[in-house]
């Protein structure tokens, strides 16, 4: 199997006022290429530090990110990202096409393209017909669809994902899920995502990576051999769910 | 009562009894001994100074002032307050002349002003320039740096780079934070071509409203204040209707 992204011993320090803060300890890990990765771990103990890591928003101050072979400076090609705060990551001045379709501005496409993308991942997202709103004009799950379509129309090779549920009710969130393993049997991007919901870790993902400690080290790599295709009511209600979860809870907490 | 509430704008009916009480107490009130001109004198007068050529010539006389004035700041102020808000060195070390001229009363410098320039149209134009320009550049730039770090960062990952993060983020996220400058503008632009006129001498509003004062004709000259009045709110609603149009995203 493929390696799509190598995590080798990436240490991360801040520099604070009370001084220097050290987040990540010699993490490594890596992603195989066409899997779900989910990082999980308590509060505070550096997932996202991570993840700006991997979207080439930060440099490691210890250890290399290699993205496909190669080095990692500043964002990855082939790259898209889907954040929990989609008020924040889209444009309220822009309509719903202008904003799924202004990260293809860095692909030399032609304007059949664009539309031909646009319309494709509105689509797959279930949002025909949208093109012309405004974000702010949608629900919250909507626009989170949106964040997800415009991932999708770069045709991404690498998806990250920073607790994108996270922002939405209970009943979204579930949809959104079920969503997102549609985007994952119809396009099978390697994806990585940060959250703090170890059953929606379990639910969505190959391997589950449990960070622990501060500074923080991969403290477990638990593989989700759960069958495909997954639904909410079958997969969550099979015993082998329960184990895993409990298991990643478990190292979670530190137990 | 509910259906004349619906039928007449809130506004007209207190309007109507602010002019009543203004009325009453110009004939019975506290106020009815000096020569506090009623309610209904300074109307009619109102309407007595619009059939007067002089009215016009120094309505123009302000307008332009206060137009072209307004003009002149946001031309100027709005691209250097971009160039300040993109640089993180320029705003620093230009925060601190603009924030001392920004606190300069314009009032303050109509002396300097008309020894350099005369009681003139040029001087009410400076003025005005002068009043607006930094506060202006200083509320433009801290727009562009107020661009929210997510959305950044999100086109950072993107690989979209820094002249279409200018573009499509910077600019539009200080959008709103220019059209509040703006209005704040066009308010002070026509305050301070009439205060041109009033203190500095120069032509407009302002000189009509000294000139009817010193030759104690009360009325016309609350009623050039009820016309100043009148003009404010008109170029406030119209700013505002522009805001809506232009910035429409904005409060969403």
């Amino acid at each position: 199997m493929t390696i799509a992204i190598s995590i080798d011993s990436v240490s991360m320090d801040y520099k604070t006022d009370s001084g220097i803060k050290h987040v990540l300890d010699t993490v490594s890990y890596d992603v195989t290429d066409g899997h779900f990765v989910s990082i999980v771990g308590p509060s505070g103990v550096g997932k996202t530090t991570l993840l700006r890591l991997l979207t080439g928003l930060a440099t490691p101050t210890g250890g290399e990110i290699l993205v496909r072979g190669s080095k990692l400076s500043g964002a990855p090609q082939g790259l898209a990202v889907v954040l929990q705060d989609y008020t924040r990551s889209l444009m309220p001045w822009l309509t719903v096409e202008k904003n799924i379709g202004l990260p293809l501005k860095t692909q030399k496409l032609s304007k059949a393209e664009v539309k031909l993308r646009i319309s494709d991942s509105l689509e797959e997202v279930g949002l025909t017909g949208n093109e012309k709103v405004y974000p702010w004009q949608l629900s919250g799950g909507m626009q989170q669809r949106v964040s997800i379509a415009r991932a999708l129309a770069v045709r991404p090779s690498i998806l990250v994902m920073d607790e994108p549920f996270a922002s939405v009710d209970a009943q979204t969130r579930f949809d959104l899920e079920d969503l997102v393993l549609k985007v994952r049997a119809d396009f099978g991007i390697t994806t990585v995502m940060v959250t703090h919901d170890i059953d929606e870790a379990v639910y969505l993902s190959d391997e589950v990576v449990v960070l622990h400690g501060s500074p923080a080290k991969v403290s477990e790599v638990v593989t989700v051999d759960l069958p495909f295709p997954r639904s909410q009511v079958a997969t969550r209600n099979d015993p082998k769910f329960a184990e895993l979860r409990t298991r990643i809870y478990e190292k979670v907490r530190g137990i | 009562m509910s259906a004349i509430t619906r039928r007449v704008p809130a506004g007209v009916v207190s309007t109507l009894v602010a002019l009543l009480i203004w009325q009453l107490a110009a004939m019975v009130g506290p106020l009815s001994s000096g020569s506090f001109p009623t309610a209904i004198a300074t109307v009619g007068a109102f309407f007595i100074i619009l059939t007067e050529p002089i009215l016009w010539t120094q309505l123009l006389a302000t307008a332009q002032m206060a137009v072209v004035g307004f003009v002149i700041s946001v031309v100027f102020a709005v691209p250097v307050g971009i160039c300040l808000g993109l640089s993180r060195f320029a705003y620093r070390s230009t925060k601190f002349t603009f924030d001392f001229f920004k606190v300069i009363p314009p009032i303050v410098i109509i002396p300097i002003t008309i020894l350099v320039l005369g009681p003139t149209i040029q001087m009410g134009i400076f003025l005005v320039v002068f009043a607006n320009f930094f506060a202006l550049a200083i509320q433009t730039a801290y727009g562009v740096r107020d661009t929210d770090v997510v959305l950044l960062e999100t086109m950072r990952c993107y690989r979209l780079g820094t002249g279409r993060q200018i573009l499509f983020a910077r600019l539009p996220a200080a959008a709103p934070f220019v059209a509040i400058g703006l209005r704040i503008a066009a308010s002070v632009a026509l305050i301070v071509a009439v205060v041109a006129g009033l203190v500095g001498g120069a032509p407009g509003l302002g000189q009509l409203l000294a000139m009817y004062q010193t030759g104690n004709q009360i009325a016309k000259t609350f009623a050039v204040v009820l016309l100043l009045g009148i003009l404010g709110i008109l170029v406030s609603r119209g700013i505002v209707f522009a805001q809506r149009r232009l910035v429409f995203w904005m409060g969403k």
